[in-house]
């Protein structure tokens, strides 16, 4: 090769301009309707960790909230005790979604607002679980004696784990533990398929790393026949 | 017999001729680097997107009342659906950034020049149909950030003179983003994608007929001219595996980074998000619109910077081939335009504040001002190249290039003597 091809060695200059491109496609994503500081948590896809938080969920926030885009079936598939997953359906059948037991006419006459649905409810915040932990453990009382959530001030949920009553630490911790195993469940609501995914997405990019490596010794092969 | 039939067939059909001229044996520069795969990635892109769409259509409902139930129908239920969907959501990104990328190019080493005009101008259409496609798309999961991203870009049209309302309702088919909005957007959100096939056809003749442009800049002599197979079949699927394990990191772990939160909640019409964003490849255009104060003013403004690209090979005045490579100014100009588009974008992003807006505001003059600088300066470059003097090579092509226009004059001057 002579100078005429001594562009080709400008990889440097390439490399500026393509990580441009990759930069503006990733560019951070913030915005939320209140700034009070969440709590970052990351949760497993385990099943015994989605299981206990479908035991807190069940005890806690399903009298007023449903989950509609899951069935029982789901859970019993999931591989949650059968017995247990009848007992939260009673007489419903099993292809029942998870709706909620208290009608949506009396929760608006409780609390001046429908319950919204917590299917996606980690997917449809900025910040996704840890949002939602962060919520369910923000609740105070302010020295003037009121309920308070600065993560999301308009809120009408009571502190239903109770975060604003606990005193002591160990009761604080269980709760954050109770906090844990409910978003953890929800994540799993939310995008059910998500272990599967994962553990599909480890063999595709193994596969594909193989491949490539292949293919670029292949190349490398085809053009060392070129003068 | 195989060998029969392709001869029953050649005499017939000009299968093996076209074969080799236009696939195998196409002649194709051998110093392109791998920039020049981006144009394949696009194609496959395409193709990608197609084949995960038609499978996705077979389970969609196109109906305010069942459209976001059946994208997590599509998620939960049907098999392999939460991969389909995840394929054709992280492969609209994907489309953008490979065509970015695909362009980008094409501006850095001037391969809009003189004869791939043509070529860069199909391009810029298949560029108004891709976003008009992704727009649509957007639309169907029937979610917040579909509704209002909707809404917002439709009532742009209002901006028409004389029947700018008119012209809303007639594109909605209603008052307000509704279901007659929903079934025409899905309907032409799968017409699209064969038309764009057809213009790629038409971008694929052009671009046959001129050939691909090399980062010399120069028409290299015969024997730097390589047959397509097997040198670029085998670089291009090299390529391809590269793009392919960063684009199944995006679907297999995060393929909701590139998915509003907001789009997680179903379309409420009586409820506007806080913040109402389009998706980041619109990022740029979206904080020009913005920064314009006046509707007309901003839609004239966000419409012209998507096609100011097309503009270029008429903006460029430079007779120096090889864009960037042998031209310094241009260079810097380059990058400043490119860091321009990223500041833009996070602009796109933010919620307006009175920073952000004059920022926006800045930026989109220099958006502009790059592209009417390059008639002046470009000329002002050539001048002062070719007096520090310029590789023999490409003073040679500007010399051939100069007689071969100065030839064609006066063969038209002869013509109009006769006449």
């Amino acid at each position: 090769m002579n100078g005429l091809y001594k562009c080709t060695s400008m990889t440097l200059r390439q490399t500026i301009f393509m990580l441009l491109i990759v930069a503006m496609s990733c560019v951070s994503r913030g915005a939320r309707a209140s700034e009070a500081p969440l709590q970052i948590i990351h949760v497993t896809t385990d099943a015994a960790s989605v299981e206990r938080g479908a035991d807190t969920l069940m005890a806690n926030c399903h009298s007023c909230h449903s989950m509609k885009y899951i069935k029982y079936r789901d859970m019993v598939k999931f591989g949650m005790d059968k017995q247990k997953v009848d007992a939260w359906r009673g007489d419903q059948s099993l292809d029942t979604p998870l709706l909620a037991q208290m009608s949506e006419n009396d929760a608006v006459q409780s609390f001046g607002k429908a319950p919204p649905d917590l299917s996606l409810m980690v997917k449809a915040r900025d910040g996704g679980v840890s949002y939602v932990y962060s919520y369910l453990l923000a609740y105070h009382n302010s020295p003037d004696g009121m309920l308070q959530n600065p993560v999301y001030p308009e809120t009408k949920m009571p502190d239903a784990l109770g975060i604003s009553s606990a005193t002591d630490d160990t009761q604080r911790a269980e709760i954050k533990g109770k906090a844990r195993d409910i978003v953890t469940f929800l994540a799993w609501v939310a995008d059910p398929h998500e272990a599967e995914r994962k553990r599909l997405g480890y063999y595709v990019l193994v596969y594909l790393a193989v491949l490539t490596v292949l293919l670029y010794y292949v190349k490398n092969q085809v053009w060392a026949k070129l003068k | 017999m195989p060998n029969r039939i392709i001869t029953w067939v050649d005499k017939r059909f000009p299968l093996t001729s076209f074969v080799k001229q236009e696939l195998t044996g196409y002649p194709t520069p051998r110093n392109l680097s791998y920039l020049w795969n981006f144009g394949f990635l696009a194609g496959f892109v395409l193709v990608l997107q197609v084949v995960t769409g038609i499978f996705l259509a077979m389970h969609y409902k196109a109906d305010v009342a069942l459209s976001f139930d059946s994208i997590q129908h599509i998620m939960r239920d049907v098999n392999y659906g939460w991969l389909l969907r995840y394929m054709h959501a992280t492969g609209a990104s994907a489309f953008f950034f490979v065509i970015f990328v695909h362009m980008a190019r094409t501006l850095y080493y001037g391969s809009y020049r003189a004869p791939r005009e043509l070529l860069w101008w199909t391009g810029q259409g298949l560029l108004l149909l891709l976003m008009a496609t992704a727009f649509m798309g957007y639309l169907l999961p029937w979610g917040q950030m579909s509704f209002w991203g909707a809404t917002v870009i439709t009532n742009l049209f209002r901006a028409t003179p004389f029947f700018g309302d008119q012209v809303v309702i007639w594109l909605r088919g209603d008052f307000t983003v509704g279901d007659a909005t929903l079934t025409r957007f899905f309907s032409l959100h799968y017409l699209f994608p064969f038309i764009i096939i057809g213009a790629v056809v038409i971008h694929l003749v052009a671009l046959h007929s001129v050939k691909s442009s090399n980062p010399s800049g120069l028409d290299l002599a015969a024997k730097d001219n390589i047959p397509f197979h097997p040198y670029f079949t085998i670089k291009d699927l090299y390529g391809l595996g590269l793009f392919l394990i960063v684009y199944s990191i995006f679907v297999f772990f995060i393929p909701d980074s590139l998915i509003e939160p907001a789009n997680n909640i179903p379309a409420n019409p009586m409820q506007t998000p806080n913040h109402i964003v389009p998706e980041w490849y619109f990022l740029p255009f979206y904080a020009i619109l913005r920064s314009v104060p006046n509707l007309v003013g901003g839609v004239v403004a966000m419409g012209l910077s998507v096609m100011m690209f097309a503009f270029m090979p008429l903006l460029d005045h430079s007779r120096i081939p090889g864009g960037a490579n042998y031209r310094p100014i241009y260079r810097i100009q380059f990058v400043l335009f490119m860091l321009d588009m990223l500041l833009l974008g996070y602009v796109g992003y933010t919620p307006p504040t009175s920073t952000t807006i004059i920022i926006g505001q800045v930026a989109t003059l220099c958006y502009f001002g790059s592209f009417f600088l390059i008639p002046f300066l470009s000329r002002v470059e050539e001048k002062w190249l070719v007096r520090r003097g310029l590789p023999p090579a490409v003073m040679a092509l500007m010399e051939s290039e100069a007689l071969a226009i100065e030839q064609s004059k006066l063969k038209h001057r002869r013509h109009g003597d006769l006449l």
